[in-house]
């Protein structure tokens, strides 16, 4: 249960019977999506059964992913491609989607978010009807003096951005020279896993320059923070006694679980390792109690056998 | 020293005469203590040129990156200082002998800076690659697939005015070796600029780099003591006989501390007297490296002292 690896526990082995008692006292799961249900462009053997036959039991299955890279539509896709069927708009929080959200529904942003993002998160203002900053096309000779500056820019919001520049640094810093403006990111992950152990430059790295440059600190929406779960339950109403969150990032997912008064379990096919997990179990730092999973498997397949009973 | 007094003390006109008698070097920060972007601060090069005239070696110890030692002579020299490039420490010029005689580099690096840091490189025989523009192309999958340079051995990050994904992609995947040094020019948030005005520093720069691949820098500039080492190890300076001025009490002044150096803050730059006091009061021992011996409204105060 929750709480668990404060008592100096955590880290166990799900087997057998557990696996079916666990899920007989959830009605919600959560899942991450990236190294959990899926990697890359290929899906985790076993998971598009797995989340069928919880929905078949009458759980409610959510996905919850820090990866602002795509619109929801386009996760939908993505699900039916990899042979996930029936998985509909609502049940995915993707942190492009929670940070329009957030200003639409939280902060009641009244003016415009300028925005170091990729098309994912624009996509989701929009639909949001959160008004965006145009960007202007930076002309030859264009200098941080003469760029200008949209007088209702009343929010700043960074995340993954392929097209960052020294520039949009810039522009974002003098934007929140101002502490009524809103400084937002959408994760904080220092950089996103790739095929074949590979990594790429993540949110994280961008927010710490920002955060250095204007010596805030951003409000973050993705895991590890709690908004996610509360966007989630604002529309579902979900009791995180009886919710169980599957992640494979120890600092996002299980610590977001943690935040949230969730069990969590750890999946094996993704960024974190048992020997990490244990560390933490075992480690003196008190904070890195809360990044102790409850259980661990080795895929979410494990819950198959339970399932199919 | 400075802990035991009640307030951090002003340089007196006699205090500066008793102060100036027991340095043979002083060392000016730029940014702040000699100009401000490229206006000198009044009265600043008659110190400068006065401290010599009375025997004094000065030397200019600066953490900016943008400019080679002769750049830094030439802005000197328009501005009416007497000084040439070899009393001029930037950190683009001390990055290039940091690679060379401590990381004992060989190899290329891999540098995110400005053709000024491209230029000392070269100088002290290091080949840097990936100066300039670098835009983003293809699509997530060819990022980790980036072409590498097998004859990197070294990640350097300096201020650049074309940072972009690509270049913090591009170091992340060199990085990902364990054996690829990285080291940065300095952690200054800011960086001042012509005109006065500021844009972020290389700090902000450097802080991407290091959360992305998990990895701490070796930080070049000050308050790292490598600045003043670096001076000393070229001129024959002894730390007792040796006056560090500057307008930052997190970088000048520290450097001051952790080399052995006397201390003078100048107020014309981004410190303040009150935060100067808020650290020596304060029980926290890094704090107390923050503390000055002595402050002066501007460097242009000690003339008299000078001219007697």
């Amino acid at each position: 249960m929750a709480g668990a690896a404060a008592r100096g526990t955590g880290c166990v082995t799900l087997r057998g019977a557990q696996i079916r008692d666990l899920l007989d006292a959830k009605h919600n799961v959560l899942f991450d999506c990236d190294g959990v249900i899926w990697n890359g462009e290929t899906a985790v053997t076993g998971a598009p059964e797995v989340v069928s036959l919880l929905k078949q039991r009458g759980k409610r299955v959510f996905f919850v992913t820090n990866n602002c890279t795509r619109p929801r539509e386009n996760y939908v896709q993505k699900f039916s491609r990899l042979g996930f069927t029936d998985v509909a708009e609502e049940e995915i929080f993707s942190s492009a989607y929670c940070s329009a959200a957030y200003l639409r529904d939280v902060a009641r942003l009244q003016g415009k978010v300028y925005v170091i993002g990729c098309g994912g998160v624009m996509k989701e203002l929009r639909d949001a009807g959160v008004p965006v900053a145009e960007e202007e096309d930076a002309e030859p000779g264009a200098s941080i003096y003469t760029c200008p500056l949209d007088p209702d820019v009343k929010a700043v919001l960074v995340g993954y951005d392929e097209n960052f520049t020294f520039m949009k640094l810039a522009k974002a810093c003098c934007y929140l020279r101002s502490p009524e403006c809103l400084f937002l990111a959408t994760d904080p992950d220092p950089w996103h896993p790739l095929r074949g152990g590979r990594v790429t430059p993540g949110s994280g790295s961008l927010t710490a320059a920002l955060e250095t440059a204007s010596s805030r600190k951003a409000t973050v929406i993705g895991k590890p923070s709690r908004f996610m779960f509360e966007c989630i339950s604002s529309q579902f109403g979900l009791d995180p006694a009886r919710s169980l969150m599957i992640g494979d990032r120890l600092e996002t997912d299980v610590l977001f679980g943690s935040n949230c008064g969730l069990t969590t379990v750890l999946t094996l096919t993704g960024v974190s390792t048992l020997e990490e997990a244990l560390a933490y179990r075992d480690g003196q730092e008190p904070q890195q109690k809360d990044c102790v999973p409850d259980y661990v498997m080795e895929s979410v397949a494990d819950f198959l056998q339970a399932l199919e009973e | 020293m400075a802990a035991s007094k009640c307030n951090v003390t002003r340089l007196t006109e006699a205090l500066s005469r008793q102060l100036l008698d027991s340095v043979d070097s002083v060392l000016f920060d730029c940014d702040g203590v000699i100009w401000r972007g490229d206006q000198a601060i009044p009265g600043a090069s008659e110190v400068i040129n006065s401290l010599k005239k009375n025997g004094k070696r000065v030397f200019f110890v600066t953490n900016n990156s943008t400019k080679t030692r002769q750049m830094y002579a030439d802005k000197l020299g328009k501005l009416g200082f007497d000084a040439s490039a070899d009393e001029v420490f930037g950190t683009a010029y001390c990055s290039a002998v940091y690679l060379k005689n401590v990381c004992k580099l060989d190899g290329k690096v891999y540098l995110i800076g400005s053709n000024a840091m491209r230029q000392e490189l070269e100088d002290v025989g290091i080949r840097p690659v990936g100066v300039g523009p670098d835009p983003i192309s293809g699509g997530q999958k060819d990022w980790a697939n980036v072409p590498l340079d097998n004859e990197v051995r070294a990640v350097l990050v300096g201020f650049d005015e074309h940072f972009s994904y690509m270049k913090l992609n591009r170091a992340l995947q060199y990085l990902c070796y364990p054996d690829c040094q990285f080291v940065g020019t300095n952690t200054d948030t800011r960086l001042p600029l012509e005109g006065g005005k500021a844009v972020p520093g290389t700090g902000c720069l450097l802080k991407a780099v290091e959360t992305a691949a998990q990895r701490q820098a070796q930080v070049v500039g000050k308050p790292s003591s490598f600045m003043f080492e670096c001076v000393a190890s070229q001129f024959g300076l002894d730390p007792e006989r040796c006056l560090m001025v500057g307008d930052r009490l997190d970088t000048d002044i520290m450097l001051g501390s952790n080399c052995g150096l006397k201390t003078l803050l100048t107020l014309t730059g981004v410190s303040t007297v009150a935060e100067a006091e808020a650290n020596q009061k304060s029980e926290c021992p890094q704090r107390q490296k923050m503390v000055p011996d002595y402050y002066i409204e501007s460097i242009a105060d000690i003339l008299p002292a000078l001219q007697a």
